[in-house]
């Protein structure tokens, strides 16, 4: 077969399987369009999953006249001039392709008006040919509509999937632009209902209200970042979830670099690694991190479509959001929306927040309503008759609520009730949980407390563990373990970390560089955290063990004093919270 | 069976027994006292396998019988009678156990005897050579070790008490892998021969609560088996399987020199000791001792210390005789309490060479008691 140069409507249809891959792909690149065109009323309306019709209706600048036809040809835009320009882009959109490929593959109409002109101008375009043109009476901004998406590529269609799915791709698509900009009002009508709507008044809290619901909202905390004074500036914003949300997949992770949404892997492991010890294994954190930097340190001309970026300096990018993350939940103290929480037992107190907002029952329920006045009192920080000290726990840093003992059950499980229902706490992963953190505290202090042993222990390893103890030998011992190489894979164990007290050192030791071995990770400190779980896992009480009240006691109490006791420190919850509202639900009282 | 006692008589078996009852036990009976006439008196048993306590107390028997009732029940039953004669019968067709006193009834059901393990006695092994032990002595080594001994059961050999008899005397050896607790006494025994046995702390604990108001020596049967031992009392045996393998040899864990040597009064030491645990309670337990010897001028000084970084600090200082070198060094205030408590002499020698090697505590005045507990430091 000769070598031939293919025919222009091949090679577009070919372009655009690159950029328009389904119809989330047509709706992020018109969208990006209206918002590079100074929009701030944006529309997007779609049928049958946006194959049908796809419809983003702007009020931006709008194409004048005469450069309408020109916005449908191939590397085409209005966004770059130069080469140098893109070294340092700031729109969205800038190879000129998107309109082109959408074009290629489906039937457009283009109404468009600039807000100096008298008429605005009509275009169809039919697989990349321009078939009508005209003048019409529209609206200042751009009207583009996009149907019969992929009736040319039978292939393409046959990949797409159920109306609804495409239509949550879409609504994922506007509702993470309507993040990153919150100034800017998104609307998404599908097959004629409201699907979602953002205020476009610049708080990004609104926006997230709107998509994720007051309940995940009241869990989010926004994120603060410490003083940073290198250059060139790199700012962190954004909201996370508290450890006390989480989900199944990533898919509740999202970031925005310099307002585009982009996928992300490190981004992804350094949010992971943030909320290392936090979070149930598995489980995943929520989060929406705004990373501003200068478009210099930045290259988005990785990929068509422009999901994926290269940064410059991808440590320091990795590093400051980790940083951000892990400082924005350890001091999360006041914003743990404590106050926002769910209902109390029945009581005094409980009346007055009834009288407070007696009306409006019908569209939330009372303690919602209270709950969303209070966010607002809070965030206009006017707060009529509404103060802190109002609230059942005390100001600063709130961690659990204060619990009371009620008793054990099945030797593993401790039963507290708290002012919001009751609650089961696991009490190997919470004394695993509180030995953690005062011995992780000791050694930053440089005070873990060591207990000699009567008897020196002579121990026989084999080769990979005395390999593991000799790499780790000084970890060991800031950790309390005094261990002396005895010649060849022998060790002679003086003294032991005071928590690890118990007869069988040996089996504790052995136990504990297994644990390591396994957990085996480059990073140091992480060595560290690895070997204080393994002691504490070792050192903690075991389920079936009998306590007495006081020891329950003594544990909740310290469980209570925990940076992040709601979970161990390999990750498993500590503590499941059973809400007043679920047990009169249960119980049929209300 | 028909028998009759006294309410006092019966609450004080009852509450001698009553510690050998298994709390949780998957194997019902358990839970449940034996009671059976045995020869014009009443046998109360109990046992959770590990140790096995009978009593015995004077009653009238009219038909001999025997039977078990659920141990809580009856105890506290028996607690709220009057003083006073309890008349008891058992229906033997339903192991119903029916108590008569003054003008309370009680019908309390049971589970067959049968079930009921054999708890032995000093009769049923025949006597085979008991060796009487001084009461009082003997009491004395107990109370002086037990504490040293583990309670956790992963070294199950240091659960146990090491005792070893030789010509006309008795040592006991306790530890639990940071500190040693080692006392001999005479204790009055006829023995040619030297022989060891581990004996479970708990029993040896026991024995100590039961035997308060013992003033005839204490009878110690070995099994023919060598796998048990049992304590004789004038009403009352306690049995309990002895411990296998090999104690550690903790002869060459005393250290035989030191380099510092502080006297200082038992009761003075012991309240500083105290009051540093409150502080050291939240940070391992950990007090620091500083040992100043003195001068010409005045006396040597031991410094008893405790720092919690989330409470606070506290310092307490004390008279002492102090020969050798000025030595800093810290213990785990919970081993020092519980030796402190039981050193029974005015004053008390603490001997150590640096801060890494072991503190001896000695009676002063009697050689008969050591105590070796290691120190503990701060990795850094």
């Amino acid at each position: 077969m000769p070598i031939r140069l293919l025919p222009p409507e091949v090679a577009g249809q070919i372009a655009a399987g690159e950029v328009v891959e389904r119809p989330a792909s047509v709706v992020k690149e018109l969208i990006e369009n209206s918002i590079d065109a100074a929009a701030t009323d944006i529309r997007v309306e779609i049928s049958e999953g946006g194959q049908r019709l796809i419809r983003v209706a702007d009020n931006g600048c709008g194409i004048p006249a005469e450069e309408v036809t020109m916005a449908f040809a191939r590397h085409a835009t209005s966004k770059l001039t130069c080469v140098a320009d893109l070294e340092r882009i700031t729109t969205l959109g800038f190879r000129g392709e998107a309109l082109a490929s959408i074009a290629a593959v489906s039937q457009v109409t283009l109404l468009t008006r600039p807000a100096s002109q008298a008429a605005g101008q009509f275009l169809r375009v039919e697989t990349g040919q321009i078939v009508r043109q005209e003048s019409r009476a529209c609206p200042a901004g751009t009207i583009v509509t996009v149907e019969h998406l992929f009736r040319n590529v039978p292939a393409r269609l046959k990949f797409l999937r159920q109306p609804q799915t495409e239509t949550g791709h879409i609504y994922r698509v506007v509702t993470h632009y309507a993040m990153a900009f919150p100034h800017l009002r998104f609307s998404l009508i599908a097959d004629g209902r409201l699907a979602f709507q953002s205020a476009g008044n610049g708080q990004l809290r609104d926006v997230l209200l709107a998509v994720y619901g007051l309940d995940t909202v009241e869990q989010m905390i926004e994120l603060r970042q410490e003083e940073d004074a290198s250059s060139p500036p790199l700012s962190v914003l954004g909201f996370i979830g508290s450890p006390s949300l989480h989900r199944a997949t990533r898919d509740s992770l999202a970031f925005f670099v310099n307002r585009r949404w982009v996928q992300d892997r490190s981004l992804s492991h350094a949010v992971a690694e943030a909320y290392h010890t936090f979070l149930p294994t598995g489980r995943h954190p929520v989060a929406i991190v705004l990373l501003e930097m200068d478009a210099a340190e930045v290259d988005v001309n990785v990929h068509p479509t422009k999901r994926e970026v290269k940064f410059r300096n991808p440590q320091r990018v990795f590093a400051t959001v980790q940083r951000t993350v892990r400082h924005t939940l350890i001091n999360r103290a006041r914003e743990s929306v404590t106050a926002f929480s769910s209902r109390t037992w029945p009581s005094p107190e409980w009346q007055r927040h009834r009288t407070l907002f007696p009306s409006e029952e019908g569209l939330f329920t009372t303690h919602r309503l209270a709950a969303l006045e209070l966010y607002r009192a809070d965030k206009d920080d006017r707060a009529p008759g509404f103060h802190p000290d109002q609230e059942p726990q005390p100001v600063g840093p709130i961690r659990l609520p204060l619990l009371r003992v009620v008793g054990q059950v099945g030797g593993t499980y401790i039963v507290a009730e708290g002012p919001q229902g009751m609650y089961l706490i696991d009490q190997h992963a919470a004394h695993e949980r509180v030995l953690y953190e005062q011995m992780l505290a000791d050694y930053r202090r440089q005070e873990v407390a060591s207990q000699t042993l009567l008897e020196p222990l002579l121990l026989d390893l084999d080769p990979l563990l005395a390999g593991v103890l000799t790499e780790h030998l000084t970890t060991l011992h800031g950790a309390g373990f005094l261990i002396e190489p005895f010649g060849g894979t022998s060790f002679l164990l003086r003294a032991v970390p005071s928590i690890l007290a118990v007869p069988d050192v040996r089996a504790a030791l052995l136990d504990i560089l297994e644990l390591m071995h396994q957990n085996d990770h480059p990073l140091a400190d992480q060595v560290e955290n690895r070997l204080m779980a393994a002691v504490c896992k070792r050192a903690a009480v075991k389920a079936g063990q009998t306590l007495s009240y006081e020891e329950m006691e003594q544990l909740v109490r310290r469980l209570e004093q925990c940076e992040s006791p709601r979970t161990c420190p390999h990750g498993r919850p500590t503590i499941l919270h059973f809400s007043v509202e679920q047990l009169e639900k249960e119980f049929g009282r209300r | 069976m028909k028998i009759s006692c006294l309410q006092e008589n019966l609450a004080k078996g009852l509450a001698t027994v009553g510690r050998a009852v298994a709390t949780r036990s998957t194997l019902p009976v358990l839970s449940n006292i034996l009671m059976e006439s045995d020869r014009g008196r009443l046998r109360l048993a109990a046992t959770n396998l590990e140790i096995g306590i009978s009593c015995w107390i004077g009653a009238r028997v009219e038909e001999e019988g025997r039977t078990t009732v659920p141990a809580r029940l009856l105890t506290e039953f028996v607690n709220s009678l009057p003083s006073g004669q309890i008349d008891m019968e058992l229906i033997e067709r339903t192991q119903t156990l029916n108590l008569k006193c003054a003008r309370y009834e009680a019908n309390i059901k049971g589970i067959d005897p049968a079930e009921f393990p054999d708890v032995p006695t000093a009769e049923s092994l025949g006597e085979p050579g008991g060796l009487p032990l001084q009461t009082e002595t003997f009491r004395r080594m107990i109370e002086r070790v037990v504490f040293a001994a583990a309670t956790d059961e992963s070294r199950p050999i240091l659960t146990g008490v090491l005792a070893q008899f030789y010509q006309g005397g008795l040592t006991l050896a306790a530890a639990d892998g940071f500190r040693l607790s080692v006392t001999s006494a005479d204790v009055g025994a006829e023995l040619d021969e030297t022989a060891k046995i581990i004996i479970p702390a708990r029993a040896l604990a026991e024995l100590n609560r039961i035997s308060g108001d013992q003033e005839e020596p204490i009878q110690l049967i070995v099994t023919p088996t060598r796998n048990q031992v049992l304590f004789h009392l004038t009403n009352t045996d306690l049995v309990a399987q002895l411990i296998e393998g090999n104690f550690p040899d903790y002869k060459q864990i005393i250290p035989k020199t030191y380099n510092t040597r502080a006297v200082v009064n038992t009761q003075e030491l012991l309240k500083a000791v105290k009051v540093a645990f409150l502080f050291a309670r939240d940070a391992a337990n950990i007090i620091r001792f500083q040992i100043l010897p003195g001068t010409e001028l005045s006396p040597g000084q031991m410094i008893v210390a405790a720092t919690s970084a989330e409470f606070g600090d506290n310092v307490s200082e004390l008279d002492a005789t102090v020969t050798g070198d000025k030595i800093e060094i810290a213990f785990n205030a919970r081993y020092l309490i519980d030796v402190l408590s039981v050193v029974g002499t005015t004053e008390v020698a603490l001997e150590t060479s640096t801060p890494s090697s072991p503190g001896v505590v000695r009676p002063v005045g009697g050689d008969d008691f050591v105590c070796v507990i290691m120190p503990m430091h701060i990795s850094r």
